[in-house]
């Protein structure tokens, strides 16, 4: 400590050494912040329908398209080590051969930031159940901040349209049965490890309750239960059966 | 040059007696530590991490406000050494 070099170095040195003990403190303060999710999910309904990866693709593949209700707490997950949750809703269904793992595919998700967050467009905003669509431009203009209508962390969603449509491998996707979807999320702190769903209990972190949907299968491709409200023209030819190459009616 | 450099490079060095050496150990200890036992606190009670930060970084800038510059009080206890044979009596502080 003879010298302003000397003392630079050790002043720096030590509060490296306090830095990161603190750092692991925090990350271990979490776990006496009590943790009780519970999430129920439904199917409203499955469709499978035959598509092209990409437009110029001569390859066919199965597509599922998966509406679902959900309706989760998950406001204990935000602590004051939380930075954003990511939450995830995936179909999950038996591979064909036995022995092999069951396959997963991810139907939605959504970035849940917490409040000292900066906003980022890539934040979920819960959509307003009490707003109807005539009400949107006048929205539009007293929009400041998104806000939700719930509390962060409660998501109440009906008929919700899937965010991606999934396919197999296989590339082949009608008739599997014993398909569930099951919601999962990974809560990203802003020190720590990332922490993954967890199903059992860890002290005073309870594990998720439901979150699981009851068993479904993928229905034959053109059979419909109810409507899926897909999109049609544009981008939504290219789910349609035959819509490889664009045929002019009458010319058959 | 020897005139004109040497004051520079005793300001720059900024050399402390061995009673300020240990007054320096001590207070990096103290204060560092408490900043962060205080930078914890401060943020679980208002359960606000960013707190914690910010009380962090101010109590380390602090330190080295308070450690690295060669404040009067480290130099109290110059070291008298003895003088050169045949040479005059020298003070280093």
């Amino acid at each position: 400590m003879h010298s302003t070099l000397v003392r630079v170095q050790n002043v720096f040195g030590f509060f490296t050494t306090v830095a990161f003990t603190v750092a692991t403190v925090i990350a271990l303060s979490t776990f006496i912040h009590p943790q009780n999710p519970s999430a129920s999910v439904q199917l409203r309904n499955v469709q499978v329908q035959r598509g092209r990866p990409h437009y110029y693709s001569y390859k066919k593949e199965e597509y599922a398209h998966i509406k679902f209700d959900l309706d989760t707490d998950l406001s204990s997950l935000f602590n004051w080590n939380t930075k954003q949750v990511f939450l995830y809703l995936k179909a999950v269904y038996p591979s064909t051969k036995a022995g092999e793992p069951a396959s997963e595919a991810i139907v939605w998700d959504a970035v849940l930031a917490s409040a000292a967050q900066a906003w980022h467009t890539v934040h979920y905003v819960h959509p307003n159940p009490k707003k109807t669509k005539s009400s949107k431009s006048a929205k539009d203009k007293s929009k400041k901040t998104a806000e939700s209508p719930y509390p962060r962390g409660e998501i109440h969603l009906k008929n919700q349209r899937p965010k991606y449509q999934i396919t197999d491998v296989s590339g082949k996707l009608q008739n599997r049965t014993d398909v569930v979807l099951e919601l999962g999320w990974n809560v990203q702190p802003w020190v720590g490890a990332l922490v993954w769903t967890n199903k059992v209990d860890l002290g005073m972190w309870l594990g998720l309750k439901g979150g699981v949907s009851k068993p479904f299968d993928f229905p034959e491709i053109g059979k419909k239960s109810g409507d899926t409200q897909t999109e049609k023209g544009k981008e939504g030819h290219r789910l349609e059966v035959g819509g490889e190459h664009p045929v002019r009616r009458g010319s058959k | 040059m020897d005139a004109l450099l040497d004051p520079l490079r005793d300001a720059l060095e900024g050399q402390i007696d061995f009673e300020g050496q240990r007054l320096a150990e001590l207070l990096t200890t103290f204060l560092l530590g408490l900043t962060g036992i205080v930078a914890f606190f401060a943020g679980f009670m208002k359960q606000d991490i960013a707190l914690s930060l910010w009380v962090g970084l101010a109590g380390t800038a602090a330190t080295f406000a308070a450690v690295v510059p060669p404040w009067g009080f480290y130099r109290r206890n110059g070291v008298e050494w003895l003088s050169p044979l045949g040479g005059v009596k020298v003070t280093v502080s």
